[in-house]
């Protein structure tokens, strides 16, 4: 048996990478998902300024909006500064620095610098307040459109949008032709909201600075966690080590989905060339059929290994060459993911979890293609198979949340489910006969699934049975419906 | 039995659903022979193929492939080309002669020099690095067959090989077919072609509507047809009445007469009493029997056989629907 899969494996394998899909994929995956991670920001850089003006007869709206927009700046600097403090809403040096900065009177920029900031990552606000060209609304037509532009730093610019306060009315109007942007509509109904609060303030004697000393003497709520067998000196509250479990399960759970995801169409596309190319019958006089199916199989891990190896040593590489310039509570950080990834209750769990869930969709993907002459009729049977694989990716949202919602617990016995959902619980701790029955529950699923596809693939590779065999066989199981085959 | 018959089938059947492809197949390959296969179209050929290489398991009936139940020990000393021609669109000649011969066992080193002295022999040495898209259709239908005996096997089994294939390379087939055979090979092929089976076959099987028809050596095969001359006489003259009396029958087809010859009758004991019979012979021409009418005959009747069966068979059913 060794020796023919052994074969079988090494030609599909090498037929894999030999293809022109498989480096790209290699290569353009990292650089796709670096994309999607850093678009955003691109896209925030790549924004052009834009101007505004306020017409209003005094200031006070004008100067509310400023510090809102200068609040905002201030959020994204905190943001910038600690990540991952702000993600866990918890106090950091960094953070307070720049807290005190500011109310000693410190710009955003200066705060920024002083509680230790890089100068070059300094946020930028995307709207630039500019003198009003006109007293007021009838008038701002011509700059709104374009037709007529207004001094600003950088030279005439058009006008973005305009604030007109009417103070007869007391209505505050948004002028702009750009319907979509809100973000300074925004700004505008939350400097208005906080106008009104100091208004009511200041209507009952009430000065703001007892309201912000209020909100800056909310006490914190730390999370604390039970150390069981650590003593009673042990340190309670929660820290990153407690919440890097949590963070790798489900960095796990997306990998292995993503993975399952990418490399099962390789078997899928594999077995439909195989079938049009008519080889089966060459094949199975060569080769026992478990044995030619056990090396499809292991072809195909081998390649999403290569895959997991090839990015993983990349990662490791990249991440050596700027080591000098990550900073030391995100190496901290990475540390921690790689030592609870390298604790064997959750490692050990993974793995099974990941060659299970690999052999239970492969093998169900070959069986499929081992039914279907094209890629088209292929896909009137993957879309069951596809929403089915879409449900876990769904669950990473719960488990985000809380990973011991009940949800999850009930969906991990779903042995489809299992391979997903069982790495997601276990930094919960769940009970070891649980995690045990689902294991075998998920080895027993990918036994009988594994069967069951070794029958149907049999039936597609030597019988020849295709797509419309399997609606027949479906007929046949509803009641009282006589199967046309 | 074992060694000495490669291949032997016991009573073999298989259904397809309600269809039944093979009906009762009962026949042996002796070792060291070539025989052919026969039938047209749909007659079981490729099924019974099949199920001799244990790819499909008879529903009734045993086989027997080099003296064991097919399994793939024993496949590692056969080499099959199946009747769906098929290569990975992807490897070259080289790498898929070398694949499918490391798979029945040889080593890597011996299975690529085999592919070598394969495709030089076969005359795509040029070719043999390329992708298999870019060889004609011929030149593919080579290189599957060249897999198919990359390991030397003892047994092959070539399922329609000749079928796709110029007259020029069906004679390099033919040729290859020879040589595997003078090598020790036992051959099995099937076809629907029988001037193949005429040239290369010491016996022959023939099938139709899934039943044997015929199973013997090529000279037993005429026989089964009988041989006859025909003879032209004068117009008018009754030649049947005039050779009954010597023991000959003659029917009259068109403008010459038929006269069946028996066992122990030659062309020239009927043409001797045509002359003592005082007929005015026209003409006289012995007629040499070819497989082709045998083949015709026998599926003919097999055929009408078949249609005679299913008409029993509907009029029982409506008697004890009755």
């Amino acid at each position: 048996m060794i020796r023919s899969t052994y074969l079988v494996t090494m030609r599909d394998y090498l037929g894999y990478v030999s293809a022109w899909g498989f480096w790209l994929g290699l290569l353009f995956t990292p650089v796709i998902i670096g994309i999607f991670i850093l678009a955003p920001t691109f896209a925030q850089n790549a924004q052009p300024t834009r101007y505004f003006a306020v017409i209003e007869k005094g200031d006070t709206f004008t100067n509310a909006l400023r510090e809102e927009m200068d609040n905002s700046i201030g959020v994204m600097a905190r943001a910038m500064l600690d990540p991952l403090a702000i993600a866990e809403d918890r106090d950091s040096k960094k953070l307070s620095a720049f807290d005190d900065a500011r109310s000693s009177g410190a710009t955003v920029d200066e705060a920024f610098v002083q509680a230790g900031g890089n100068p070059a990552m300094l946020p930028r606000q995307d709207f630039v307040e500019v003198e009003a060209p006109v007293e007021n609304s009838s008038e701002l037509a011509p700059y709104l459109i374009g037709e007529t532009l207004v001094e600003t730093e950088e030279g005439p610019q058009p006008l973005f949008a305009a604030f007109v306060v009417n103070e007869t009315s007391g209505e505050i109007e948004y002028w702009s032709e750009n319907l979509q942007a809100r973000t300074l509509i925004t700004f505008a109904r939350e400097a208005e909201r906080e106008l009104q609060l100091d208004r009511a303030l200041a209507a009952v004697n009430v000065d703001r600075s007892v309201l912000n000393e209020a909100r800056a003497a909310r006490r914190d709520v730390k999370q604390q966690r039970v150390r069981i067998g650590e003593g009673e000196d042990a340190e309670t509250e929660v820290t990153q080590t407690d919440r890097a479990p949590f963070v790798v399960s489900i960095m796990m759970a997306f990998s292995l989905w993503f993975l399952i995801f990418s490399v099962i169409n390789y078997l899928l596309m594999g077995t439909i060339e195989e079938r049009s190319n008519k080889i089966f019958d060459s094949l199975l006089t060569s080769v026992k059929l478990p044995h030619l199916l056990a090396g499809k199989l292991l072809a195909v891990l081998l390649l999403s290994l290569t895959l997991m190896a090839f990015w993983s040593f990349g990662s490791g590489l990249l991440t050596w060459f700027v080591r000098d310039s990550i900073p030391a509570d995100v190496a901290q950080g990475i540390g921690s993911l790689l030592a609870a990834a390298a604790k064997p209750a959750l490692f050990v769990p993974a793995i099974i979890s990941f060659v299970l869930g690999y052999l239970m969709y492969g093998s169900l993907f070959l069986a499929l293609g081992s039914l279907c002459d094209t890629i088209q009729e292929a896909q009137t049977l993957m879309t069951p198979l596809f929403v089915t694989l879409m449900a876990p990716l769904a669950m990473l949202a719960f488990a985000i949340q809380d990973a011991e919602s009940a949800l999850i617990e009930i969906m991990a016995w779903v042995p489809v489910f299992t391979p997903f959902l069982l790495i997601l619980r276990m930094p919960t701790e769940p009970p070891l006969w649980e995690v045990l029955a689902q294991l075998g529950l998920m080895a027993a699923t990918t036994l009988l699934i594994l069967h069951l596809a070794t029958r149907v693939y049999r039936a597609g590779a030597v019988h020849g049975a295709g797509v419309n065999d399997v609606w027949a066989f479906f007929g046949k199981l509803v009641p009282g419906k006589k199967s046309a085959a | 039995m074992g060694e000495d018959l490669p291949l032997k089938m016991t009573g073999v059947s298989k259904w397809f659903g309600s269809f039944q492809a093979v009906r009762g197949l009962d026949f042996d390959v002796p070792k060291g022979s070539i025989v052919g296969f026969l039938g047209p179209n749909g007659a079981g050929k490729s099924t019974s193929l099949r199920m001799a290489l244990g790819v499909l398991s008879p529903d009734r009936g045993d086989v027997s492939l080099l003296g064991a139940p097919p399994n793939l020990e024993s496949l590692k000393r056969v080499g099959f080309l199946p009747e769906e021609r098929g290569l990975y669109k992807k490897m070259s000649p080289r790498q898929i002669i070398t694949y499918f011969a490391r798979l029945k066992g040889m080593s890597s080193r011996d299975a690529k020099a085999r592919a070598d002295e394969l495709l030089e022999m076969m005359g795509l040495s040029e070719f043999g690095r390329s992708r298999v898209t870019k060889l004609s259709k011929g030149m593919a239908q080579k290189v599957q067959i060249l897999s198919a005996l990359a390991h030397r096997p003892d047994f092959l089994i070539l399922d329609e090989p000749f079928s796709g294939l110029d007259p020029v390379n069906q004679q390099a087939l033919e040729d290859l077919i020879i040589e595997e055979h003078k090598r020790g090979a036992t051959i099995v092929f099937s076809t629907h072609v029988m001037e193949h089976a005429e040239r290369l076959c010491e016996k022959i099987v023939m099938m139709a509507r899934g039943r044997k028809v015929f199973d013997g050596t090529l000279d037993e095969a005429f026989a089964a047809l009988g041989r006859a001359v025909h003879i032209g006489v004068a117009e008018g003259f009754d030649l049947g009445a005039a050779l009954s009396p010597s023991g000959f029958e003659a029917a009259q087809e068109g403008d010459h007469w038929r006269v069946s010859l028996k066992p122990a009758q030659s062309s020239q004991d009927a043409l001797r009493a045509t002359l003592d019979s005082g007929a005015p012979i026209t003409s006289f021409t012995p007629q040499e029997a070819r497989l082709r009418d045998v083949f015709v005959s026998l599926v003919s009747e097999a055929e009408a056989q078949d249609l005679t069966d299913t008409l029993a068979a509907d009029a029982a059913e409506g008697r004890e629907a009755a």
